[in-house]
C-alpha cells in the first residue's frame, strides 16, 4: 500500500489533570480532505496544535511522505508547508489585505517594501480562489467570510502543502460557506492535503473524503465518508446516548403582542423596520451577515442609536406602552452574537457573570448585595440549566462554550424578562450543547416569553421558529409562517427571489 | 453533554486554564507578603521601629498618599488612569491656603479644597465618560494645566498657613491616633466594603473587565467612569487638607511627578491591575504602606531622593510585570 502523504501516529498529550490525547493516529493524502470531528473538548484542537508546532506531543511520530519529521515550533511547521486557517481569524483590521497576507514575509527591494510585487502576487492568489477583492482594501471593511478567504490566501502564498481548517464555517453565512466549499474543491485539485476540523456533521458529507471521529482524546471511529452514514458519525461522536432524546416537539401557544416596533430607522443601516412579537412565540429573524439583523436588535435595546421609530412593549399590567430604546431593558434580555467579546467577563467567576444583569434585584439594603440570596440563585440556575461547573466561584473562562452560553442565558433568566433577543445563541457549540440551548429556548417560549431568534444555521431557525422575518440590506423584505422551505428563506435573504 | 459531560474545558482552554488558579493567588498576595517581610526586617534591624508612636507616625506619613492611592485604584479598576491627582491635590490645597491667608474660615477652607478637587475630578470624568476621550491624554493634560496654574497663582512661592485652628483641628488626635490616620483608615474601610459588597463595586469590576459586556448587561458604564474620577478627585481633596496642615502651607511643589509615582506604585504594588477589573482597596492601602515604609527606610539610610524615584519606578515596572505574567497564565 502507498504511504499516505501525512501520517500522525500514536500521538499522546497530557495537560495537568487531564490526558487530552490518548494515542491518536490519523492520515491524509494529497488532494484529499480529512474531516476530524468530535464534540467540544474532545481533543481536536490539541491534535492540530501539535501538528502546527504550537504544542509539543508527549509521545508519537509525524511522517510526511513517509519521512519522520520533528515539529517543535510553528516556524518548523511552516517550513514543512503546514498552514492553519484559524477558527478565530487573526488579522490586523486597519491594514490592507495585501499587508496582512504578507505580514510575516514582506517582499522587499533595496530594503523597502516592494508594493507592486506584493499587490500583483496577492491578486493572483485571490483570483485562484475565485474572489475579486482588491488587495488594497482594509481588512476591517471586509465581511467575516472574506476575511477567512484572506487567511486561506495567506496560506497559499506560503506554498502550503497541508492546510488545516479549524471550524472554518462558524462565522460564515450559508452563501459564504458554499463559496468556501468551492475553494476547498479547487485546493484539492492543486494537490493540497486538507484537514478539516468541525463538529457540524453536514459539512463532513459536503467536503470530506475521509473522516476520523475523536472522543475523549481517542479516535473512536472513521473511514471513507462515502461508506458512512449520518447516524454512524453521531453514535461515534456522542457515545451511547440516543440523539432523538435531544429534540422534542413543541406546540406553540401564541398570545398577545408583547413587542411592537414601527418605522425603526438608522441612517444607512436600518430602514423603516416594523414588526410585532407575540407572547409565547419564537420569531426567527433570518438574514445574511451584514443584513442588519444584529444591528436591529442592538438598536431596539439602545446599544446603538436610532434616528426614528416607535417601540411599544406590553407592561406588567397588560397594556402597551411606548418606550425609548434605553428603557426596553426592563422587559428585554439580550444574548449577543459574540459571547467572548460582549457577553462574558472571562476572568470573573460563574456567579459574578450570572448575577451581572440582576444586581439591582439582589440588594439587601441599598446598595449592599445580599450574598446569600445571590448564591442561592446561582445554584438554582446552575441546577436548572444543567451547567457543568466545579463550583460557582470557578472563573468562567475555564468552562466549555456550551456551559458559558448557559451562564449567559441564566444571566437574563434571573431577571425573568418577558422578551428575549437571542443573536446566534448556539454559535460554536457542539451538537449536544446546541440541543440543550434549543430546549431552553423552547421552554422559555412555552412559559410565555416572546423570543426573537437570530442564527446563521438554517436548520436551527427552521426547527425552532413559529414565524419568520427576512431582513436584507436593513429592510424587512418578507414574512413567512411555519412550514417555509429552506430554499425560500435562502432566496429571499439573498435577494434572488 | 452526556459523553463529554465530565470534561469541562476545551483543549485550548485547558492549556490556558489549569496551571493558573494557584499561581494567580500567590501573585495576588505578593504585596501583603512584601509588607510583612519588610516590617519584619524593620522590627529586627531598626531599634524602636515596633513602637506604637513610630507605627502611628508611619501611618500618618502614609495617609495623604494612601488616600490618593485609594482614589487612583478606583480609576484603575474601572480601566482608566488618573495622572492628575497629585496636581489636583496641590492646586486645591493652594486654593484653601490662599483663602485662609485672606482671613477665611478654616472649615470653609477645607470645604473649598474638597470641592475644588471634586470639580477637577468631574472635569476628568466628563471628558472620559461622556466625550469618550482617552483617560491618559485627559489626565495628563489636566496634570500640566493644574501644575501650571498652581505655579502661576503662587508665583512659585509657598503660601503659608498661619491659622492654628486649621492645623490643630486637622492634626488633632483621638486618643493617640491623629485625624488623618483615622480618615485614611475610614475611607479605606468604606471603599473596601463598597468594592466587595455593593452594587457599585460589581459595576466597577464588570466595567473594568469588559466594558462591552457590561453595557449589554445594562450597567450604566458612563456613570461608572464618571464616578471613579470624581472619587479620585475627592480623595485628592482630602489629601490636600492633610498635607497643607502637615506642611503648614500650600505650594505648587506639593504635587510633583514624583508624588504621582508614589500614588501609582502604591496601587499597583497593592495588586491593582493597570489593565482594569482587578484589585482591592485594602490591597491599595497596604501597597501605600509598603511604599511609605521603603521610602522611610531609604531616608533612614540616607539614600538620595533620586534613588527613591528610581526604586519606586522599578516597583511599578515589577508589579505591572507580575500582573502581565498573571494575565498570560
Amino acid at each position: 500500500m502507498d504511504e499516505p502523504f501525512l501520517r500522525l501516529v500514536n500521538i499522546k498529550k497530557s495537560f495537568p489533570g487531564v490526558q487530552a490525547l490518548k494515542g491518536v493516529t490519523i492520515e491524509v493524502d494529497q488532494g484529499e480532505v480529512l474531516a476530524i470531528v468530535g464534540a467540544n473538548g474532545a481533543g481536536k484542537t490539541t491534535l492540530m496544535n501539535i501538528l502546527g508546532g504550537v504544542v509539543k506531543a508527549d509521545e508519537g511520530e509525524i511522517y510526511i511522505q513517509g519521512e519522520r519529521v520533528h515539529i517543535d515550533t510553528p516556524l518548523e511547521a511552516a517550513n514543512h508547508g503546514i498552514a492553519f486557517v484559524h477558527q478565530e481569524i487573526a488579522v490586523m483590521p486597519t491594514m490592507s489585505v495585501a499587508e496582512n497576507m504578507y505580514i510575516t514575509n514582506f517582499p522587499t527591494r533595496l530594503g523597502f517594501i516592494d508594493y507592486r510585487k506584493m499587490l500583483e502576487n496577492c491578486s493572483q492568489v485571490l483570483k485562484r480562489l475565485g474572489c475579486d477583492i482588491d488587495p488594497r482594501t482594509k481588512i476591517q471593511d471586509l465581511s467575516p467570510g472574506d476575511r477567512q478567504l484572506i487567511e486561506i490566501a495567506r496560506a497559499l502564498l506560503g506554498k502550503a502543502r497541508i492546510l488545516i481548517f479549524d471550524e472554518p464555517t462558524s462565522s460564515l453565512t450559508s452563501r459564504e460557506k458554499a463559496r468556501l466549499f468551492e475553494v476547498i474543491e479547487s485546493l484539492k485539485k492543486e494537490k493540497v492535503a486538507i484537514i478539516y476540523i468541525t463538529h457540524l456533521l453536514d459539512e463532513i458529507f459536503k467536503v470530506g473524503d475521509r473522516v476520523s471521529v475523536i472522543r475523549n482524546g481517542e479516535v473512536v471511529g472513521g473511514g471513507m465518508v462515502k461508506d458512512l452514514t449520518y447516524s454512524d458519525l453521531v453514535h461515534w461522536m456522542i457515545g451511547a446516548k440516543e440523539i432523538s432524546s435531544y429534540f422534542r416537539p413543541r406546540t406553540a401557544h401564541i398570545g398577545d403582542v408583547i413587542l411592537r416596533v414601527e418605522g425603526l430607522s438608522r441612517q444607512g443601516v436600518l430602514e423603516n423596520i416594523s414588526f410585532t412579537l407575540h407572547k409565547g412565540e419564537i420569531l426567527g429573524l433570518w438574514g445574511l451577515l451584514g443584513s442588519g439583523r444584529t444591528e436591529l436588535v442592538r438598536a431596539i435595546v439602545g446599544l446603538d442609536p436610532i434616528d426614528k421609530g416607535k417601540i411599544e412593549v406590553q407592561t406588567n399590567g397588560g397594556s402597551m406602552k411606548t418606550v425609548r430604546p434605553i428603557e426596553t431593558r426592563k422587559w428585554i434580555g439580550i444574548i449577543t452574537e459574540n459571547r467572548r467579546e460582549d457577553g462574558l467577563l472571562l476572568p470573573k467567576s460563574v456567579k459574578f457573570n450570572m448575577s451581572l444583569a440582576n444586581l439591582r434585584n439582589l440588594l439587601r439594603f441599598w446598595p449592599i448585595i445580599d450574598f446569600k440570596h445571590e448564591i442561592e440563585l446561582t445554584k438554582e440556575f446552575i441546577g436548572r440549566l444543567g451547567i457543568v461547573v466545579s463550583n460557582f466561584e470557578q472563573p468562567i473562562e475555564m468552562l466549555s462554550g456550551g456551559n458559558q452560553q448557559k451562564v449567559l442565558v441564566a444571566r437574563w433568566l434571573e431577571r425573568n424578562p418577558s422578551i428575549y433577543f437571542m443573536d446566534e445563541p448556539t454559535r460554536g457549540l457542539d451538537i449536544g450543547a446546541k440541543a440543550e440551548i434549543h430546549n431552553i429556548i423552547r421552554t422559555l417560549a412555552d412559559e410565555g416569553a416572546g423570543i426573537l431568534l437570530i442564527t446563521s444555521d438554517i436548520d436551527e431557525i427552521i426547527s425552532l421558529s413559529d414565524r419568520f422575518l427576512v431582513i436584507r440590506n436593513g429592510h424587512i423584505v418578507a414574512e413567512f409562517p411555519t412550514g417555509v422551505s429552506k430554499d425560500e428563506l435562502m432566496a429571499t435573504a439573498a435577494g434572488v427571489a | 453533554m452526556s459523553g463529554t459531560g465530565e470534561k469541562l474545558a476545551t483543549d485550548k482552554e485547558r492549556v490556558l486554564g489549569t496551571y493558573s488558579s494557584k499561581n494567580r493567588q500567590v501573585i495576588r498576595y505578593i504585596p501583603i507578603i512584601l509588607v510583612i517581610l519588610g516590617a519584619l526586617i524593620l522590627v529586627l534591624f531598626v531599634p524602636y521601629f515596633f513602637t506604637a508612636s513610630n507605627i502611628i507616625n508611619v501611618l500618618l506619613q502614609c495617609s495623604a498618599f494612601g488616600l490618593m492611592a485609594i482614589g487612583e485604584s478606583a480609576v484603575l479598576i474601572g480601566g482608566g488612569i488618573d495622572l492628575s491627582c497629585p496636581s489636583i491635590m496641590a492646586l486645591s490645597g493652594i486654593f484653601g491656603a490662599m483663602f485662609m491667608q485672606t482671613g477665611g474660615n478654616p472649615v470653609l477652607a477645607g470645604l473649598i479644597m474638597v470641592t475644588a478637587a471634586i470639580l477637577f475630578g468631574a472635569i476628568n470624568g466628563f471628558a472620559v465618560a461622556y466625550l469618550r476621550m482617552v483617560p491618559f491624554v485627559v489626565t495628563l493634560s489636566m496634570m500640566y494645566i493644574l501644575s501650571g496654574a498652581a505655579l502661576w497663582v503662587t508665583k512659585s512661592v509657598s503660601i503659608p498657613i498661619t491659622n492654628a485652628a486649621f492645623i490643630n483641628t486637622v492634626l488633632a488626635k483621638v486618643w493617640i491616633i491623629p485625624m488623618p490616620v483615622i480618615v485614611f483608615l475610614l475611607i479605606t474601610a468604606i471603599a473596601e466594603v463598597v468594592m466587595s459588597k455593593s452594587l457599585y463595586g460589581r459595576w466597577l469590576y464588570a466595567t473594568g473587565t469588559n466594558v462591552k459586556a457590561a453595557r449589554v448587561s445594562h450597567i450604566p458604564v458612563q456613570r461608572v467612569y464618571f464616578g471613579t474620577y470624581v472619587f479620585s478627585g475627592f480623595c485628592a481633596g482630602l489629601a490636600a487638607i492633610i498635607l497643607t496642615a502637615r506642611l503648614m502651607g500650600g505650594a505648587a511643589t506639593m504635587g510633583t511627578s514624583g508624588d504621582l509615582l508614589t500614588v501609582i506604585s502604591s496601587a499597583v504594588v497593592g495588586g491593582v491591575s493597570i489593565y482594569g477589573g482587578v484589585g482591592s482597596m485594602l490591597g491599595a492601602a497596604i501597597g501605600a504602606l509598603f511604599i511609605t515604609l521603603i521610602t522611610n527606610c531609604m531616608n533612614l539610610m540616607h539614600v538620595s531622593y533620586y534613588w527613591t524615584l528610581i526604586i519606586k519606578g522599578l516597583v511599578i515596572v515589577i508589579a505591572v510585570g507580575l500582573d502581565s505574567l498573571r494575565r498570560r497564565q
